[in-house]
């Protein structure tokens, strides 16, 4: 036992920074009890009960319930866009360097950011970020699938004839064969907005970035609900042949007219709200910085998890209407389609997730004006510093609370008065 | 904070222990062998307590040569009303049983639904 001692409280002051700092205390005061407890098997039994301590307050449960979780969601992303052995070397090779590229992406700056910046300290900043993961990597397979789907020659026949209209317009390739390859340049830009992406994300969802959770909350609700209205809009990309299946291309349609509303709305008012909840310094100068600047967080987010929805929804419907017949079906309900025009839509489709390169792009310029005119509307119409609500004609400050009676502490006295008060309940 | 008198049977013999002495403070392991909790019942109830501000901590000022400083506990004045309040509940509950135990008298037979109690005593 003399020799398995020095073992768990090596092993015991290791844990200790697993709990969080306010935690530390409680169990490194079980440790330094454990010198009182009689050695041997006393001393390890009250050992046992701080690592029991350091698992329940450090929510380790949770936190490997968490962590395998990602790993999960990240194997089953990796595995689904990791080129299966059918494909062929030079679509494979940019698939590969894909999956590994992102992948080196999210977990570098991830830890990059978090040195930097510190991790997200409340929940709207952790579920941001999640769902930002969430997305690229729900992107990475499908667009492994398409881009495999709009890469590789039909066997033969009409739809032979239908990939050189749609999709080559050049001499007729063969059969079967590669078209091409992958474009290196567009892969490498795909990349370079997905690493812009991540790290606007993880430095907007920091600690050290001061955005606050209303901000976030608030531009997070506003981005989905732009995503999804721009999803049901162009559910297939930007190709009118293959898109707007149920639109049937109307510009008329009430859903354009929201998708466009929400898409200079949704970030205004969200720069709007954000700034006006904000809490302000006394310094009027300072109190402005501070408007602009949860007003741009929140217009960002909305428009970046806008484009990362739509994004993440089109690449997922493209991918999945190219693997199952149902999602065809649905897609294309009570429409009578022959097998070339099926195929046709499919190639049109899968050519066309380039229309996502370029709202990720278009949404967060669109983002940051208008969420700047909105913070800017906050800052004039909003309270202002130093003038209580209303402005600074509206009406003061409330009263300060008179100090409360010296020492928030305990006083031997008070205890003394509570025992006397616990003896007589006792007695009587 | 107050409103929330019910505590596990594990804290109020834990609050127990710290009235006893009320103003002193108090080492865990002392704690535990009053209490007969292990550390690993026991820390989590101070834990709880703390928070609730019911229990104050803080470390030994002066440490025993090759001895770590050790953490001490005692009832703040919120807690030491809460333990007493809890602890009054509890005797009144322990109390409780033994009175329903006692046998009605011949003619007293309580009736369907209605709880029997003891006669009272002088």
């Amino acid at each position: 036992m003399s020799r398995l001692g020095p073992v768990p409280a090596a092993a015991g002051r290791r844990a200790l920074r697993l709990l969080p700092a306010a935690r530390r205390d409680w169990a490194e005061a079980v440790w330094a009890e454990a010198h009182e407890v009689p050695a041997g098997w006393p001393r390890l039994a009250w050992r046992a009960g701080g690592v029991l301590l350091i698992v329940k307050e450090g929510q380790m449960v949770r936190r490997f319930g968490i962590l395998s979780l990602g790993a999960a969601a990240v194997a089953a992303a990796a595995w689904a866009a990791w080129p299966k052995s059918s494909v062929p070397l030079i679509h494979g090779s940019a698939d590969q360097g894909d999956v590994i590229i992102t992948l080196t992406l999210l977990a570098g700056l991830s830890l990059l950011t978090r040195r930097l910046l510190g991790p997200p300290d409340n929940r709207p900043a952790r579920r941001v970020r999640v769902g930002c993961y969430a997305a690229i990597l729900a992107i990475m397979p499908a667009k492994a699938v398409t881009d495999m789907f709009v890469g590789a020659a039909p066997h033969g026949g009409i739809d032979l004839h239908t990939f050189d209209a749609l999709y080559d317009n050049g001499p007729l390739p063969a059969p079967g064969s590669v078209s091409g390859g992958p474009d290196w340049g567009g892969e490498i830009f795909i990349l370079f907005i997905t690493a812009c992406y991540v790290a606007a994300f993880l430095v907007l969802t920091a600690r050290r970035a001061k955005v606050a959770p209303a901000t976030l909350a608030i531009g997070a609700r506003a981005g989905l609900a732009l995503g999804l209205v721009m999803y049901l809009v162009d559910p297939l990309g930007g190709g009118k042949l293959a898109s707007d299946p149920w639109l049937h291309g109307s510009a008329a349609d009430p859903l354009v007219a929201l998708a466009w509303v929400l898409l200079f709305g949704a970030p205004m008012v969200a720069g709007a709200l954000a700034a006006g909840r904000c809490p302000l310094a006394d310094d009027p100068g300072r109190a402005s910085k501070q408007r602009a600047w949860q007003g741009v967080a929140a217009g960002l987010v909305s428009s970046g998890v806008g484009a990362l929805t739509v994004t993440a929804l089109g690449f997922g419907t493209t991918a999945l209407m190219l693997k199952s017949a149902w999602v065809r079906g649905w897609l294309y309900h009570g429409q009578h389609l022959t097998a070339s025009a099926v195929y046709g839509r499919e190639l049109y489709a899968s050519g066309g997730m380039a229309f996502y390169a370029v709202i990720c792009i278009i949404f967060p310029i669109i983002g940051l004006i208008m969420s700047l005119s909105g913070s800017g509307y906050a800052n004039v119409t909003g309270p202002q510093p130093g003038g209580g609500p209303g402005g600074p004609n509206g009406p003061g400050e409330p009263e300060p609370m008179p100090d409360p009676p010296a020492g928030g502490r305990l006083a031997d006295a008070g205890v003394l008065a509570a025992a006397g008060a616990l003896t007589t309940l006792r007695g009587g | 904070m107050g409103d929330r008198a019910e505590f596990s049977p594990q804290t109020v013999s834990v609050l127990a222990a710290l009235c006893e002495e009320p103003s002193a403070w108090q080492h865990g392991y002392a704690l535990a062998r009053q209490t007969g909790l292990k550390s690993g019942t026991l820390y989590p109830i101070l834990i709880r307590l703390a928070d609730r501000g019911l229990v104050e901590a803080c470390w030994q000022e002066e440490a025993i040569p090759g001895r770590p400083r050790r953490h001490l506990y005692r009832l703040t004045v919120d807690g030491a009303l809460s333990a007493a309040t809890a602890l009054a509940k509890a005797e009144l509950a322990e109390a409780e049983p033994a009175r329903g135990m006692v046998r009605p008298g011949i003619g007293d037979s309580p009736r369907p639904g209605r709880r029997a109690t003891a006669p009272a005593v002088p």
